[in-house]
């Protein structure tokens, strides 16, 4: 998966490694923006209220 | 056996001498190296998923800890500053007579601030009403159905313990007789930690006679009370007027003012709920010529 990331990056080395780095940020803001608030409800370790 | 100079593999890599002990190398098999082939990619492809897993889940534990601080304490400073503001606008509340009104709070709306002084002079978080997941990302939250700051019943508060600014994340630090400052429009509430289940027995002689334990111990209806223990979630007695004795119909005359606080317990599960009981001991108006005064309870704790 990542090779073949890294083989269909264009551009000469540093390049790559700019679009690699920005890829991997990418990812991680959509992973900590949008698909952790949504899943953290339901997950079972924050409730601090009772019933 | 032959020596390793007769093969192509490892020739001129390891001496003759050598050659003796070394395995019988085997033809290499397989496409040359560069082109896996099909059970090397899915292995590959199988390990890259696994650690891409492992990043994500290491990134969750990132989010849930530090970031969703980082959240909450925007959405926290932005509810103390509309309560600053309100509280000083003359315009809005008790007005002339100096009285709290309470109860027209929308959810999630800040209406008092309460500190521990045990945690530092400058702990202080906005209590918001309501108790949903997003009232609870700006701060404490009171649940609604319970009293209000100082009036009879109990004043019963939600908080997380660990990310969202995790105001509770320490409470079980505090000590019977220690103070829990709630402080609203006009007035200065002092409640303090009744004290645990082990020290009840010889509190009069023992620790009762700290001046700060003036009227911490409770008798009557509230003789079982403690100051901390750990309840199932489904126990929802705790927040009751009366806890000890949740079906009671006392009248407000009756009943003492208490505050209790919940958090998760253990921390990072939501197996339990970690409890904390206090009672109100000391009450003091704001003054308007003095701005900066504050209760002699936060001057305990050096």
């Amino acid at each position: 998966m990542y090779g073949w990331i890294w083989r269909h990056l264009p551009g000469p080395l540093a390049v790559r490694v700019a679009l690699a780095v920005v890829l991997a940020a990418g990812v991680a803001a959509l992973l900590l923006f949008v698909v952790f608030p949504w899943v953290e409800p339901l997950l079972p370790f924050n409730n601090v209220t009772t019933e | 056996m032959g020596t390793v100079e007769h093969l192509g593999r490892g020739a001129g890599r390891i001496s003759g001498d050598l050659g003796e002990l070394a395995p019988s190398p085997r033809p290499r098999s397989g496409p040359p190296p560069g082109k896996p082939d099909k059970t090397q990619r899915v292995v590959r492809g199988v390990g890259e998923a696994l650690i891409t897993l492992g990043m994500v889940v290491l990134l969750f534990v990132v989010y849930e800890v530090y970031i969703t601080d980082l959240i909450s304490a925007g959405k926290q400073r932005e509810a103390a500053a509309e309560l600053d503001d309100r509280w000083s606008d003359p315009t809005i509340g008790g007005g002339e007579e100096r009285q709290d009104h309470f109860g027209q709070f929308g959810e999630g709306e800040g209406f008092a601030k309460m500190h521990i002084p045990k945690f530092g002079a400058d702990f202080h978080f906005t209590v918001v009403e309501g108790t949903t997941a997003p009232s609870l990302e700006i701060g404490p939250g009171h649940y609604t159905d319970t009293a209000y700051p100082g009036e009879p019943g109990n004043f019963s508060v939600a908080g997380h313990r660990v990310g969202k600014g995790a105001p509770f994340n320490d409470i079980n630090l505090i000590e019977s007789c220690d103070a829990i400052v709630v402080e609203t429009q006009y007035t200065w509430f002092v409640y303090r930690m009744v004290p645990l289940e082990e020290e009840k027995a010889g509190w009069a002689q023992g620790k009762g006679k700290d001046p700060r334990c003036e009227g911490v111990l409770l008798g009557g209806v509230y003789e079982g009370l403690v100051g901390q223990r750990i309840v199932l979630p489904t126990n929802g007695d705790v927040i009751a007027p009366i806890p000890t004795d949740p079906t009671s119909t006392a009248s407000a005359g009756e009943s003492a003012s208490l505050l209790t606080l919940t958090t998760c317990h253990p921390r990072f599960s939501d197996k339990e709920r970690l409890i904390v009981h206090s009672v109100l001991t000391n009450e003091y108006p704001k003054d308007p010529s003095k701005p900066d005064w504050r209760p002699p309870a936060f001057e305990e704790i050096t």
